[in-house]
């Protein structure tokens, strides 16, 4: 039978979260927006309880969960802020190609002593020329001996500015498209490696988003990551793994949102009573409502479909973009139900639309989640 | 040093209570137990002993029906409490402080353990009385209402201050001992992801309750406190306009000056 209730174990990981989230993380989450700093305290605090490489075995140091706990958690923590969000999943993101691709051998070398101590990891795949159209990355890497040189620069790239270490997909020959991509890991002190200024960002503002570029950087063949030509199918596979939690995340904001309005009507009074005795508000309330759950349960239909074995292409493509598409939905109706204060910065609410708005962009842009989808559906008729 | 600490879930601070099917208690249904908090200091204050006195484990022990008593002792030793011991009670049943002193008395056995850390009181019924039966039942020195406890491995014994009007008593006790502590002295450390996971499976002792569970106290009535009624926002334009406004209502309608 069909079961949504969670198991004792997912519910301590979710109080774990929470807790988190609500003591470490919201008190800062108005101020780091304000200013755009990066609360480096509150991420090594996230790694020293165990909430950072979520995704990594624990042979190798990290919390190892599944993707469906991984959501729980993320939503968690995303009630709070979105954007502290962003840079504290971010390597379960730039990690996954290793997960993926890396030998045994290779795993135990990077991963190990990077989940022991507090560390950042970049995922670098998008290039100002292009991030949606990933086959036409330029980043170059041409063969030296027995390595490779880099020469290119990645944007966008979160985390980048404070990250140590940098999963990098480079090709060995644009002509060959996807299949002269290759994928190589870069220790941010490697020789030629320069990380950009933090970018000033709409929303994440706690979170640092920055250029990466490589200037003629020496990679031993040793620190590539599986085949050559192989670095595209890892890169997607990686974006399969990781597209789920970013409909958690959305989820988070979502129900941020939803509490923040519902809490206000009930005290708003206006012709005499709350606003939420007022049907154009309990309307509004309702279809947020129903955003907020829907966006949940397909989030974690596509943790289930992924954990039980499945690649989840369709279900994580679908899951991220309705969950980001009513994040966004819900944060404006609840600037709405606000009114004029909602349009404040004093009140909390249009930081959540600002949030919001990124995850309909990044971890593939909802144009191509619903181009997969379409692909993927049609399959089904063809 | 043997180092029990006796812990209660009690309802998460947030929680709406509603009054129970037979109006003598609240409704479970739907509620989520925690640690109370002053277990929590509690719990912090065992594992800082422990760690600090050489050949030390920490005990966790409750008195109470499952799932919620249970889950408090996962958190007690997701926490870092060595092992765990849980006295299971019927759900419904009312728990009188005494039956719970009973029942941990009977399940710490003899010769108690060298040090009994309790909260002073817990964060539902605020009773307090558990630390102070527990010492009688034990037939050792009990502390309420402790701060600063402190082990003087020299002479063999704690000291600790307990808060009174404009001051602090300072007490020194041999061991064994049973203290309740204050909150908020102590900052309870928080559980990491991976210990929490570990103490899912860690295995819960059984202890049976007290046979007699003693001429408790059985509660005749439970209800919510009555509404709030609605604040009164005073208008005005100048500071001077709002205390001249305030101390009319105050003299006039709420009838506080003459």
């Amino acid at each position: 039978m069909v079961d949504f209730s969670l198991t004792p174990d997912q519910e301590s990981l979710r109080d774990l979260a929470r807790k988190f989230a609500r003591g470490e993380m919201a008190p800062h989450a108005a101020e780091c927006d304000k200013t755009s700093r990066f609360p480096e305290e509150i991420y090594r605090k996230a790694h020293e309880v165990g909430l950072m490489n979520l995704n990594v075995p624990t042979e190798f140091g990290g919390s190892g969960l599944g993707l469906f706990e991984q959501c729980l958690i993320v939503e968690e923590l995303a009630y709070a802020c979105g954007g502290m969000t962003t840079s504290i999943i971010a390597n379960c993101l730039a990690l996954e190609p290793i997960l993926l691709g890396a030998t045994p051998e290779q795993q135990r070398r990077w991963l190990a002593p990077f989940c022991a101590e507090y560390h950042l990891a970049s995922f670098c795949l998008t290039e100002p020329s292009g991030g949606s159209d990933a086959g036409a990355l330029r980043t170059r890497a041409r063969k030296d001996g027995d390595g490779y040189v880099l020469d290119g620069e990645k944007c966008f790239i979160t985390n980048a500015p404070n990250a140590s270490l940098y999963t990098v997909f480079a090709t060995l020959d644009p002509e060959l498209r996807t299949k002269g991509i290759t994928a190589f890991v870069v220790p941010r002190e490697a020789k030629g490696v320069t990380a950009g200024k933090d970018e000033e960002k709409m929303g994440h503002r706690a979170s640092s988003t920055g250029t990466v570029r490589f200037e003629g950087v020496r990679v031993p063949a040793a620190d590539r990551i599986g085949a050559e030509g192989e670095g595209f199918s890892i890169a997607m596979r990686t974006l399969d793994q990781t597209r789920t939690p970013i409909g958690a995340l959305a989820t988070g904001i979502a129900q941020a949102a939803l509490d923040l309005a519902a809490g206000y009507a009930l005290k708003r009074v206006t012709f005499g009573k709350p606003i939420a005795e007022h049907e154009a508000i309990q309307i509004k309330l309702a279809n947020m409502a129903q955003a907020v759950r829907a966006a949940r349960l397909l989030t974690w239909n596509s943790a289930w479909t992924i954990d039980a074995g499945g690649r989840g292409t369709l279900e994580s493509s679908i899951a991220k973009c309705f969950a980001s598409d009513a994040a966004l939905h819900v944060a404006d109706e609840a600037i709405q139900t606000f009114g004029g204060y909602g349009y404040m910065k004093e009140y909390p609410v249009e930081k959540l639309l600002r949030d919001a708005k990124l995850t309909q962009i990044y971890e593939g842009a909802n144009e191509i989640q619903r181009t997969v989808i379409a692909r993927e559906l049609l399959r089904g008729y063809a | 040093m043997q180092i029990v600490v006796a812990v209660k879930p009690v309802p998460e601070a947030e929680t709406r209570l509603r009054v129970g099917a037979g109006g003598t208690s609240f409704d479970p249904e739907g509620v989520k137990f925690v640690l109370a908090g002053y277990d929590e200091s509690a719990v912090e204050q065992a594992l800082l002993l422990r760690d600090a006195i050489p050949g030390s484990s920490v005990h966790a022990i409750s008195v109470g029906p499952a799932t919620r008593t249970e889950e408090v002792l996962r958190a007690s030793l997701a926490l870092g409490c060595d092992r765990a011991t849980w006295v299971e009670t019927p759900a419904g049943t009312p728990l009188d402080p005494l039956a719970v002193a009973r029942s941990l008395a009977g399940a710490l056995g003899s010769p108690p353990p060298d040090l009994v850390l309790c909260g002073k009181q817990a964060g539902d019924d605020e009773a307090g009385l558990v630390p102070a039966a527990l010492g009688e039942l034990l037939g050792v020195p009990d502390f309420g209402f402790a701060v600063n406890l402190r082990w003087d491995a020299g002479r063999s014994r704690f000291s600790l201050d307990r808060p009174t009007e404009g001051g602090l008593e300072r007490w020194e006790t041999p061991t064994p001992c049973v203290i309740g502590l204050q909150q908020a002295w102590n900052d309870p450390r928080t559980a990491k992801l991976p210990n929490i996971l570990k103490s899912r499976k860690a295995p819960i002792a059984k202890a049976p309750a007290a046979a007699d569970p003693g001429p408790g106290g059985v509660p005749e009535k439970f209800e919510l406190p009555a509404p709030r009624t609605g604040a009164r926002m005073i208008d005005y334009k100048t500071p001077e306009e709002a205390a001249q406004k305030l101390v009319k209502l105050l003299r006039e309608e709420a009838k506080v000056f003459p």
